[in-house]
């Protein structure tokens, strides 16, 4: 029943894609706006074609469909609720239909946006690249990642319930559905972008209308990817919360070409500037997310020549050949309309940091790619077996890392075109002195080392110079009568927001990773153990059969205060215990307590402590960003501004409101 | 020196002064445990997927820990401990591979890549700067702007 639900909505929604875009191609080829209209009516077939595959799929989980190998491989009866609900994306077919509904709903959205212009060309070439996209993936389940695949012989009676590590932990229900919100939005700005290069129109306008969406898109992935850390440190239990696994870093790969692509449209839009490099920066992230999800679901990663075992990793690498492919060429052919009419006058300039920011992201970019897919690359070439880990990937990103923190804070204080030694002196001096007294205040404070010292420093430095912006922005917005959270609003502000969220991450990253404390004891109960000032004790251990898994909890106290109980768990089907760390959290450290060996005949059980100070920072860093991002979406600020003074944009950026700049700037 | 100038000078003074004591470190030289924990967080876990043998509590990590814990008993160096873990495990067990052979690209090419991308960024700009100006005004521009100030 489910099944044949299912497989009704993938083929509605590959059906209705296909014909979607068939009939505003046909629409475009006539100029006709009644097949323009009727092609994007079939978005919403797309969307229902997701919704009812979704709504079997979460049927015959819940009701223990094992007639369908989906659920037969992932299901369980004696899964939680919550996690028979998250089984949906614990595996690879489910994991596609996630990002078949997210796309049908964002193509709903961008539909439902643009009702009033569905004639317009570039809304109707928009749709038919978006289409495409969705064609394929419902293409992936209609063939060889069909989550509705019927099992062949005999129906089992039980599964084995998702990945053990998938059902540990609450965060699993929010990690997958922000990153996919994050991941698939770009391709609405994707699809703009060809459609601008396809029409010819390559002007600012496309730009304007993707700029939010870009931003959302962005705003969920940042989410996304910090949420995906938290779940890390909170159930892996080796105390880290980044570890520059290749399924971190196709994350990441795309946020660092987005976060360069939200920095340099704004010279695109100002300037008139950079039209390539930002193309070619959303063809970017978008192909990223492919090659993300071509990464992490084709099986490649552990071994180079698994992924075509099944279609599936053949079908994904494809598909990211042709979008690279087709967006290079139409880059190519529109070559001669991208020439940008604008320059730049000096470095010492706003758009002279952000082009430094983004060569900043692109060699970012470039580095954690390369350390990516180069123990692929080798093997495929000459057989060899090499790693690149953790230390390549933090030895080469660090500079850059730094160089990002300096640049955050110079360039808010920057006018366009031309600085002042005078304008710089008067913007930047104060902010300078709190990075500067911070690196003092550490040294005094006995905190050693130059990378740590350095972030610190800088990140003061960029979260001064954020904050000196908001002042201004608030001021000038009480000054003109408006309430005060005007000043917090809008693009500039928002970002200024953000900037605050990425140097308390920066804070949080630099000292964990530097002064962390990492050690192993064998206790018998009531002996206690310190580690880096805190005192442990271990009381005992007791165990817990559950529906789902059989858990042994030591009961550890830390400080002499409340207790904590890190846990191993024995699933029924997974051979390894997966361990459940338990974690006092604080402002200022966290000590994340392990059950490494469970007790032995005398009771003597290895419980594993680290103490890392500010681990708190970095999910606070990530909300902060989230928030900014939010605010920076906000509707209004530039756009009633405009209305109301009826001056043209170039004039009434809400940075340019909100920071008087002297005369010499301009 | 004017007064500006000065008090950049100052804060860079402190700052170095700063950064220069804090960057000594605690002196002496490194214990056996930070000894081991250096060799270990360039070696791979066997069996963990992305970690370090100094970051799992996998038994194999442990074992690793063990072991390099003995050759630094014994006096050996970092480079002779890496190179018995390299000849036991294969070249992959370490997570910096060696800059020779194949592995040097993964470390050139961004060196490279980086340095070009530099070089590009002074050439727009000094390329732009030489050449202020360069557009000309036409006859039609000028008829614009009289059309739109007395239009």
């Amino acid at each position: 029943m489910s099944a044949v639900l299912g497989t009704a909505g993938v083929t509605l929604g590959l059906v209705a894609s296909i014909l979607g875009m068939i009939t505003l191609a046909l629409g475009l080829r006539r100029k006709n706006p009644g097949l323009l209209r009727a092609g994007q009516r079939y978005t919403w077939l797309v969307l229902a074609g997701g919704v009812v595959a979704t709504i079997a799929m979460q049927y015959a989980l819940l009701s223990h469909d094992f007639s369908l190998k989906y659920v037969a491989d992932n299901g369980s009866r004696s899964t939680p609720l919550l996690y028979t609900v998250t089984t949906m994306w614990s595996a690879l077919e489910g994991s596609i239909l996630l990002w078949a509904l997210v796309l049908s709903g964002y193509l709903a959205v961008m539909a439902r946006h643009f009702r009033d212009r569905v004639t317009d060309p570039i809304v109707a070439w928009a749709t038919l690249v978006a289409l495409t996209v969705a064609a394929f993936f419902f293409g992936l389940m209609a063939g060889p990642a069909n989550p509705f695949r019927l099992i062949s012989g005999t129906i089992p009676t039980d599964g084995p319930g998702p990945n053990p590590l998938l059902q540990n932990h609450p965060l699993v229900a929010f990690h997958p559905p922000m990153l996919y919100l994050g991941y698939v939005g770009f391709t609405i700005p994707f699809a703009f972008a060809l459609a601008a290069l396809i029409t010819g129109r390559v002007g600012e306008g496309w730009l304007v209308e993707t700029r939010r969406w870009t931003l959302f898109a962005w705003g969920f992935l940042t989410v996304g990817i910090v949420l995906g850390a938290w779940w890390s440190y909170a159930v892996l239990g080796w105390g880290g919360y980044w570890a520059w696994d290749p399924v971190e870093n196709a994350s990441f790969l795309p946020w660092l070409t987005a976060t360069a692509y939200v920095h340099s449209v704004m010279v695109q839009e100002r300037r008139g500037m950079l039209r390539v490099w930002n193309l070619s920066l959303l063809v970017a992230t978008f192909s990223l997310t492919i090659l993300g999800t071509f990464l992490t679901r084709s099986g490649v990663l552990d071994s180079v020549h698994a992924f075509t075992e099944s279609a599936v990793g053949p079908a994904i690498l494809g598909f990211f050949a042709l979008v690279v492919a087709v967006s290079i060429a139409l880059i190519g052919w529109r070559g001669d309309l991208l020439r940008s009419p604008g320059s730049i006058d000096a470095p010492v300039s706003r758009e002279g940091a952000f082009l430094a920011n983004n060569v900043a992201f692109a060699a970012f970019a470039f580095v954690v790619l390369l350390g990516t897919v180069f123990p692929l690359l080798a093997e495929a070439v000459n057989g060899d077996q090499l790693s690149v880990g953790s230390p390549y990937f933090n030895k080469m990103t660090a500079p850059i890392g730094f160089t990002l923190l300096f640049l955050m804070a110079v360039a808010p204080a920057l006018p366009w075109r031309k600085a002042a030694a005078e304008t710089l002196h008067h913007r930047l001096l104060w902010p300078a002195w709190a990075g500067t007294l911070t690196v003092v205040a550490c040294v005094l404070g006995g905190l050693r080392g130059l990378g740590p010292l350095l972030a610190f420093g800088l990140a003061a430095f960029a979260g001064a110079a954020a904050v000196r912006q908001l002042v201004l922005s608030t001021r000038a917005a009480l000054r003109s009568g408006q309430p005060v959270w005007k000043g917090v609003l809008g693009r500039a502000n928002g970002g200024m927001v953000v900037h605050i969220g990425v140097v308390v991450l920066a804070v949080g990253f630099a000292a964990s990773s530097a002064y962390g404390h990492k050690a192993q004891f064998r206790l018998a109960p009531g002996q206690s153990a310190r580690l880096a000032g805190h005192r442990v004790t271990y009381l005992g251990t007791s165990t817990v059969v559950h529906s789902n898994k059989t858990t042994t909890a030591a009961r550890v106290r830390v400080d002499g205060g409340k207790v904590y109980e890190p846990a191993l768990n024995q699933f029924p089907f997974g051979s390894q215990a997966i361990g459940t760390p338990s974690v006092k959290t604080g402002p200022l450290s966290d000590v994340y307590l392990t059950l490494v060996v469970t007790p032995d005949e005398q009771g003597v059980a290895v419980i594993g402590v680290n103490v890392q100070p500010l681990i708190a920072w970095l999910w606070t860093g990530g909300a902060i960003m989230g928030f900014g991002t939010f605010l920076a979406a906000w509707p209004g600020g530039r756009r009633r501004r405009r209305v109301k003074a009826a001056a043209p944009e170039r004039t009434t950026g809400a940075q340019d409101a909100a920071v008087p700049e002297p005369a010499v700037a301009r | 020196m004017s007064s500006r100038r000065l008090a950049w000078a100052a804060m860079g003074l402190v700052l170095v002064v700063a950064l220069g004591v804090g960057a000594r470190g605690k002196s002496g030289p490194l214990t056996e445990d930070q000894r081991v924990h250096r060799v270990a967080s360039v070696i791979r876990c066997p069996t963990c997927r992305g970690l370090s043998a100094a970051q799992s509590d996998a038994p194999a990590a442990e074992a690793i820990r063990d072991e390099i814990r003995r050759r630094v008993q014994d006096g050996q160096t970092d480079g002779q401990i890496e190179d018995y873990l390299v000849s036991r495990y294969g070249d992959d067990i370490l997570l910096d591979p060696r800059a020779n052979g194949v592995g040097l690209l993964v470390w050139a090419l961004p060196l490279l890549g980086g340095a070009a991308a530099v070089a590009g960024l002074v050439f727009v700009v000094r390329r732009n700067r030489v050449r202020p100006g360069r557009r000309r005004v036409t006859a039609a521009d000028q008829a614009l702007v009289e059309e739109a100030l007395h239009g």
